[in-house]
C-alpha cells in the first residue's frame, strides 16, 4: 500500500514510522529541510521536500497510485487544501485530515464525499478531553482503552512499591483467574507480554484486561480503587484546558482552572458557571498552596509547554495532590516520565497516531490499539473456523511467545480466558502481541492484518 | 559501536559470498579443469567462517545501526570479501603469493580490472569464472545485494547503502530501501542477461560471453583473454561491449525511470546530457588525432578504436582493443583525463563522476560571476534543481581528497622506483577503478612488476576509489573509534 503523509511533525513522523515498519510504502512530504533530513536518517521511507498543497508535488510523489493520504501538518487550512487536491487527483484514495478549528469541525457537510471527501477527521483536542474524562472514571489508571464497545476494558496501572501486587509472580494470581488478566507489562523501555513465570515489579506499568461490570471489585482487591475525583485543578487554559473545564462545569465537582493570561481568564470566567478561574503562574508553589493543591484529588497540567507540565505535576504531587494527569507531546519523553513518578501522561500525538491506525486497520481485525511507543498492540478480532485457535483448549494452542489472549466475547458473555478455556468459532477475541510476532499471529488466526 | 552486530552482518555477507562460489565450482566441474577441489575448499572455508561467526553472534534483538556502524560494516565487509576472494587463487596455486592474490581479488571486487597475471589464458576456466564473478558482485555492490536479500535491516539498510554508494545525491527510488536495492539488482541482472545473448549472437562461446558480460556490466574490465576484447577483432563485439559499457556507466536510477516509462526525464537528465556530450567530444578529438597521425586505415577505423577506448576508460571499465600507448601524446593525455572524469553518479563505474565535475565547474563559474556582480545571489543548480550548500561542500571535500590522495600516492609510487608515466597512471587507474594504465602498467603489460609495498598502496587506492574515499578515510580517524 502506498501512503502519502503530509507534514513530518510528531504525528506524521510516527505514523510513517509505524507503517514503514509494517513494510508499507510511505512517502513523507514536508517543507522543512531539517525535518526531511531527520526522516532520511531515521526512517525507511521516501521523503519529498515541498509543499503538500502543491498539485505538482503531490503528482511527483505518485498520488495517483496511492491509497491513503494523511494530512497532518499544523495548519488546518493546509490539511484541508491537501485533501481537496488529493480528491481531485485521485478520487478513490482514503483521506485522513487533522483539523482543530472548531468552526470547521461544526460544518459537517464540508467533509462529505461531495466536497472535501475526508474519511477520518483527527482532532487531538477533543481526543484529549475524552481521554481525560475516561481516566477520571477509573481513578488511578494511567490509560483506559475500550473494547467491544466498552464492555471489556483494558486499564493500565503504575505499580507502586507498596502495592500488594509488587513482587508477585503472575502464576500466584490464580485466585483472580477468570476475572482479570495481565496482558502486558511495560518496564522502562521494554514491553513484555507476560507468561506465568513473569513477576510484577515496582514501577512497572501493568495492563489489565477486565470486564466492565467487575472492574470495581477487581480493583478494590488490589487497593487500586480510589475515591472518586471531587477536587480538581486544571493548569493551563489553552484549548484543551478550556474544553475540559467546560465539560466538568456541568458536574457537581470542585474545579479550579489556573492560567497566566488575564484576557483568557476573563473570557473563561464569562463562560463558566461553577468552575473557579484563577489568574496566576501554575508553576508557582505559593499559588498552588494558596489554592490548596495538596488536598486535591487530581491535577491536570495542560499548559502549552510540556516541560512546565511535568514540573507542575511534580510540584503538585509533592504538595500532596493525589493524582496527576500530565500532557506531554514529545513521544521520546514518554518512557522516562513514569520513572520520575508521574502516574498518568497523555499525549495528543500518540492519540492521533492511534486513531489513524485504528481507522486504517480493517478487514477481519476489528480494532487495534498500539501500546506504549507502538512496540505492542492490542488486537480485537474474530476467531475464524479455519484457524487453529478454535475448538482446542487454550493451553494446547500453539501461541507464539510474545502474544497472549486477553478476552473472549461470546454474544453477551465475556470470558477472561484460562488454560482450559476453549475458543469457539465466531467468538470475538482480544489479543496482546508484540509487534514482531504479528506475522506469526496472522498465520495462527488465518487472518491478514489488512488495511481498509 | 555495536561490534556484535557488525560481526553478525559481516558474517552473513561472507556466508553469501561463500555460497556464490557454487557457480565457478559448477564451471570447474563442467570443464573438469582440476580447479574444483580448490573452489570447493574455498566455498567450505568461507561459508564455515561466515557461518561460525553467524552462530556465535546471532539472536540479537536490536537492529539499530548508527552511521559509524554502517561505515564499519561496509569497510570490514569489503576487506573480508577480498580475503574470501583470494582463496580460490591461493588454493588452486594459480596465484600462490598472498599479496598478488589479494591485489587480484580487490581489483576484481572494486571493478578496477588491473591484473598481476602474465598469462591469463593459462588459468583454468573455473578460476577465470570466479575472477569475472568477483567483478559482477562488486559492481552493483555486495552490500546493496545484502540489503536486497536481507530486508529485515530496515533503516539500518539505509546507513549501509549510503556508505557503499555514496553518490553526491542519494537517490531512493522507492519508499523502502530494500525495494530500491532489489530494483537496482533486477535492472542489473536483466541487462546482464541481454548482453550475454547479444555476445553469443556475435559468435562468442557461452563461457566467454558470460565472463565478458560479468566484467562489462560492473565496468570492471577483467577479460579471460590476454589481448582483452582485441582478441576477437570483431566490429560487432566491439559495438555490443561499447554499448553496454556506456549503459553501465549511466545512473541506474535513470534506467529505473525508463523502465517505469518516464522517457522524458531520462533524456532531460542534466548529468546524462553532460555524460553524452563529454564522451562524444573526447571521441571526436581522439578520432581526428588518430586520423591525423595515420595510425589506422581511414576515418572509420580510427573512430572505432577511439570510441571503444574512450568509453572503456571513461566508464572505468578498462577493456582494450588497441595498444593506446602507440597513439599520439594528445590521445594518451585525454585518456588519462578520462580516468579522472569517470562515469555518472549512481552507476557501477568509478572516477570522480560526471555529476561532481559538472557541479564543480558551475560553482567555479559562479565564483567568477560574483566578482563581476558582487551583490548577486547565486545558487548552483543541477538542471532546474538548486543544490544545497552542504552537498557542494562535501563535493569540494571529495575533490580535494581525491586529488590530494592522488598526488601523495603518485609520489610514493615514484619513491618505490616506478617511472614518471607509470606512477602517475598506475595511481590514476587504481583510484578511478579503471584497470590499465600507461608505461610499465600499460594495456599490454600488467601490474606484476610493481614492488610489494606499491601493490598494497594500489589496493588501498582501489578501495578508496570504490567506496568514494569518505567511507574509508573516516575509519582512519581516531575520533571514529572513540566512544
Amino acid at each position: 500500500m502506498r501512503v502519502i503523509i503530509i507534514g513530518a511533525g510528531e504525528v506524521g513522523y510516527h505514523i510513517a514510522k509505524k507503517l514503514s515498519e509494517e513494510n508499507q510504502e510511505v512517502v513523507l512530504i514536508d517543507q522543512d529541510p531539517a525535518k526531511i533530513r531527520r526522516i532520511n536518517e531515521n526512517l525507511d521511507v521516501q521523503s519529498f521536500l515541498g509543499s503538500g498543497t502543491s498539485p505538482h508535488a503531490l503528482r511527483s510523489v505518485g498520488i495517483e497510485e496511492a491509497e491513503l493520504l494523511v494530512a497532518a501538518t499544523d495548519s488546518d487550512e493546509a490539511n484541508l487544501i491537501a485533501c481537496l487536491l488529493a480528491r481531485n487527483l485521485n478520487r478513490h484514495m482514503v483521506k485522513v485530515a487533522r483539523v482543530r478549528n472548531r468552526e470547521y469541525l461544526q460544518e459537517q457537510s464540508l467533509f462529505s464525499k461531495d466536497l472535501l471527501g475526508v474519511d477520518l477527521l483527527i482532532n487531538t483536542r477533543d481526543m484529549m478531553v475524552e481521554t481525560i474524562l475516561g481516566l477520571m472514571e477509573v481513578p488511578g489508571a494511567s490509560e483506559v482503552i475500550d473494547f467491544v464497545g466498552g464492555k471489556v476494558k483494558m486499564v493500565s496501572f503504575l505499580i507502586s512499591g507498596d502495592s500488594p501486587l509488587a513482587g508477585k509472580k503472575l502464576s500466584d494470581l490464580k485466585a483472580y483467574e477468570g476475572n482479570l488478566l495481565v496482558g502486558a507489562i511495560v518496564r522502562g523501555h521494554k514491553i513484555v507480554i507476560p507468561s506465568g513465570r513473569d513477576t510484577i515489579q515496582p514501577h512497572d506499568l501493568v495492563y489489565f484486561v477486565m470486564k466492565k461490570t467487575e472492574m470495581g471489585d477487581s480493583l478494590a482487591q488490589f487497593n487500586m480503587a480510589n475515591r472518586p475525583m471531587k477536587n480538581i485543578i486544571i493548569v493551563g487554559a489553552g484549548e484543551t484546558g478550556m474544553a475540559i473545564a467546560k465539560a466538568l462545569d456541568e458536574r457537581r465537582l470542585n474545579v479550579k482552572i489556573i492560567d497566566q493570561d488575564g484576557e483568557r481568564c476573563k473570557k473563561l470566567a464569562g463562560i463558566l458557571k461553577r468552575v473557579i478561574v484563577i489568574r496566576g503562574d501554575g508553576a508557582d508553589r505559593d499559588l498552588l498552596r494558596e489554592e490548596n493543591a495538596g488536598a486535591m484529588d487530581l491535577i491536570i497540567a495542560v499548559t502549552g509547554d510540556e516541560e512546565s507540565n511535568v514540573l507542575i505535576s511534580l510540584l503538585a504531587k509533592e504538595l500532596g495532590a493525589r493524582r496527576s494527569i500530565t500532557r506531554v507531546s514529545k513521544l521520546s519523553y514518554m518512557s522516562v516520565v513514569s520513572a520520575v513518578g508521574l502516574d498518568t501522561v497523555i499525549n495528543p500525538r500518540m492519540a492521533a497516531v492511534r486513531a489513524i491506525l485504528q481507522y486504517i486497520r480493517r478487514g477481519r481485525i476489528l480494532s487495534v490499539a498500539p501500546l506504549r511507543e507502538e512496540q505492542a498492540e492490542a488486537i480485537e478480532a474474530e476467531a475464524l473456523e479455519t484457524s487453529d485457535i478454535v475448538n482446542t483448549p487454550l493451553c494446547r494452542v500453539n501461541f507464539p511467545p510474545g502474544a497472549i489472549l486477553g478476552a473472549i466475547v461470546r454474544g453477551e458473555e465475556i470470558i477472561i480466558p484460562q488454560g482450559d478455556t476453549i475458543v469457539l468459532p465466531h467468538d470475538r477475541i482480544i489479543i496482546f502481541a508484540l509487534q514482531q510476532v504479528l506475522p506469526k499471529l496472522e498465520e495462527l488466526l488465518t487472518v491478514k492484518l489488512e488495511y481498509f | 559501536m555495536n561490534y556484535r552486530l557488525i560481526a553478525y552482518l559481516v558474517a552473513v555477507l561472507l556466508f553469501c559470498i561463500g555460497l556464490s562460489m557454487t557457480a565457478p565450482l559448477g564451471v570447474a566441474l563442467y570443464y573438469g579443469d582440476g580447479s574444483a577441489p580448490a573452489l570447493l575448499g574455498s566455498l567450505l572455508l568461507t561459508c564455515g567462517a561466515g557461518g561460525g561467526v553467524f552462530f556465535r553472534t546471532r539472536g540479537q534483538e536490536d537492529f539499530y545501526l548508527s552511521h559509524r556502524d554502517g561505515v564499519a560494516i561496509v569497510t570490514l565487509g569489503w576487506l573480508a570479501a577480498g580475503l574470501a576472494a583470494t582463496l580460490p587463487y591461493l588454493l588452486s596455486a594459480t596465484i600462490p603469493d598472498f599479496t598478488n592474490a589479494y591485489f587480484e581479488s580487490i581489483s576484481g571486487l572494486t571493478t578496477t580490472g588491473s591484473s598481476i597475471l602474465k598469462d591469463i589464458e593459462a588459468l583454468p576456466p573455473g578460476i577465470l569464472f570466479w575472477r569475472a564473478q568477483t567483478q559482477w558482485l562488486g559492481g552493483m555492490g555486495i552490500i546493496v545485494l545484502s540489503i536486497a536479500i536481507l530486508p529485515f535491516l530496515g533503516i539500518g539498510g539505509m546507513q549501509l547503502y549510503k556508505a557503499e554508494t555514496p553518490s553526491p545525491v542519494v537517490d531512493k527510488l522507492t519508499p523502502r530501501i530494500s525495494d530500491t536495492a532489489q530494483a537496482l539488482w533486477k535492472i542489473y541482472i536483466v541487462l546482464t542477461i541481454i548482453e550475454i545473448f547479444l555476445l553469443m549472437a556475435g559468435g562468442m562461446n557461452w563461457f566467454d560471453s558470460i565472463c565478458h558480460t560479468f566484467t562489462t556490466m560492473p565496468t570492471g574490465g577483467f577479460s579471460p583473454k590476454n589481448a582483452s576484447i582485441g582478441h576477437y577483432q570483431s566490429v560487432y563485439i566491439d559495438f555490443v561491449i561499447l554499448l553496454f559499457m556506456f549503459v553501465a556507466g549511466m545512473n541506474f536510477s535513470l534506467h529505473y525511470k525508463l523502465v517505469k516509462g518516464n522517457v522524458r526525464q531520462f533524456f532531460r537528465d542534466p548529468e546524462f546530457r553532460s555524460y553524452l556530450f563529454i564522451t562524444a567530444a573526447i571521441i571526436l578529438v581522439i578520432t581526428i588525432d588518430l586520423y591525423g597521425a595515420a595510425i589506422y586505415k581511414g576515418i572509420f577505423e580510427a573512430c572505432r578504436y577511439a570510441a571503444f577506448q574512450v568509453v572503456s576508460i571513461m566508464t572505468t571499465t578498462g577493456f582494450v582493443t588497441a595498444d593506446f600507448e602507440q597513439w599520439p601524446v594528445l590521445s594518451q593525455q585525454l585518456l588519462l583525463l578520462c580516468m579522472f572524469l569517470g562515469s555518472m553518479a549512481g552507476s557501477t563505474g568509478g572516477g570522480i563522476k560526471i555529476m561532481r565535475i559538472v557541479l564543480l565547474i558551475k560553482h567555479c563559474y559562479l565564483e567568477i560571476f560574483r566578482i563581476i556582480h558582487p551583490h548577486a545571489t547565486t545558487v548552483v543548480k543541477l538542471g532546474e534543481i538548486p543544490v544545497p550548500q552542504t552537498i557542494m561542500r562535501s563535493i569540494w571535500g571529495f575533490f580535494l581528497l581525491y586529488v590530494g590522495i592522488y598526488i601523495v600516492a603518485t609520489v610514493a609510487m615514484a619513491a618505490l622506483g616506478l617511472d614518471m608515466i607509470s606512477s602517475i597512471s598506475a595511481v590514476a587507474t587504481c583510484l578511478g577503478n579503471v584497470g590499465p594504465g600507461l608505461g610499465s602498467v600499460g594495456p599490454m603489460d600488467n601490474f606484476s612488476g610493481v614492488p610489494f609495498p606499491g601493490k598494497w598502496l594500489l589496493i588501498f587506492c582501489m578501495l578508496l576509489g570504490r567506496l568514494e574515499i569518505y567511507t574509508i578515510i573516516v575509519m582512519l580517524m581516531p575520533g571514529f573509534w572513540r566512544k
